[in-house]
């Protein structure tokens, strides 16, 4: 079914089979944890800021392909963004999976999480990794 | 309502399917069924080798079965057995036997999908 096949593509399945960055970063300025109580699914975001700009950004953790995947995506569509940047683009990413953002609004890998709208309650699995980085980048940690 | 029932011939007929769909679903492959004690009611709990519950669950919605996929807030248990989510069905006396073949052929299309 055309729903089905578009919430699990097949760049959401490899990133889930694979997922990019998928370390702890060493010598990381901020860190958060996100972790949805209902599910279980957890995961820990890790950066370095070197003044305004996202350098370095990775992530651990364990949760269903929707939140791996996009964890994974997240991380690479991060990398070498500004503060102010990585903030607009959660933005419009929360904006697209909940149904709501026009299309042409995401880097086109993100778009791929478009088709969660159409599954709402999965909108919290694609947005788990994305509500830490926002945490991350409120907090200085040198965890 | 429920009252009005013949009770005894309910749990039977639950435990036909419960014991049905144990037997259905420990033959699919990359199985793993959660709790097998003799004295049990119609609930089966099970994971699916590298599929995470919420993505089969998912599928399965798709196909018109219900189940529930998670740590059921049973998170104590859940440690205890050093996993995080499965997916449970529950049998009801209004389920019939044709719904548990609905369930293991969803399950086909689950690996089908997600790999």
């Amino acid at each position: 079914m055309s729903e089905l096949d578009d919430l699990y593509q097949s760049v959401i399945l490899d990133h889930n089979r694979a997922p990019r960055n998928f370390r702890k970063l060493e010598g990381a300025t901020n860190h958060a944890e996100g972790r949805n109580p209902l599910c279980g699914d957890q995961f820990d975001v890790w950066l370095k800021l070197d003044g305004d700009v996202i350098s370095e950004v990775a992530f651990l953790g364990q949760g269903c392909a929707i939140s791996k995947a996009s964890a994974s995506m997240m991380t690479q569509a991060v990398k070498g963004k500004t503060v102010g940047e990585a903030r607009a683009l959660f933005d419009k990413f929360h904006e697209v999976v909940t149904g709501t953002g026009r299309p042409g609004a995401l880097p086109s890998k993100l778009e791929v999480f478009r088709g969660v709208s159409a599954f709402p309650i999965r909108v919290k699995c694609a947005t788990l990794s994305w509500h830490a980085l926002k945490s991350a980048l409120e907090t200085m940690d040198t965890k | 309502y429920v009252m009005r029932w013949d009770w005894e011939a309910l749990v039977a007929y639950e435990q036909g399917l419960i014991a049905e769909a144990t037997r259905q679903i420990g033959q699919v492959p990359g199985v793993r069924i959660m709790g097998e004690g003799a004295d049990r009611v119609s609930v089966l709990s099970f994971m699916l080798e590298g599929i995470h519950p919420h993505d089969a669950g998912t599928v399965l919605d798709t196909l018109g079965v219900a189940v529930r996929a998670g740590h059921h807030c049973a998170q104590p248990l859940m440690r205890r057995f050093g996993i995080t989510a499965t997916l449970r069905a529950s049998f009801g006396a209004y389920n019939t036997h044709d719904e548990v073949g609905a369930l293991v052929a969803g399950l086909a299309r689950v690996r089908k999908v997600l790999g």
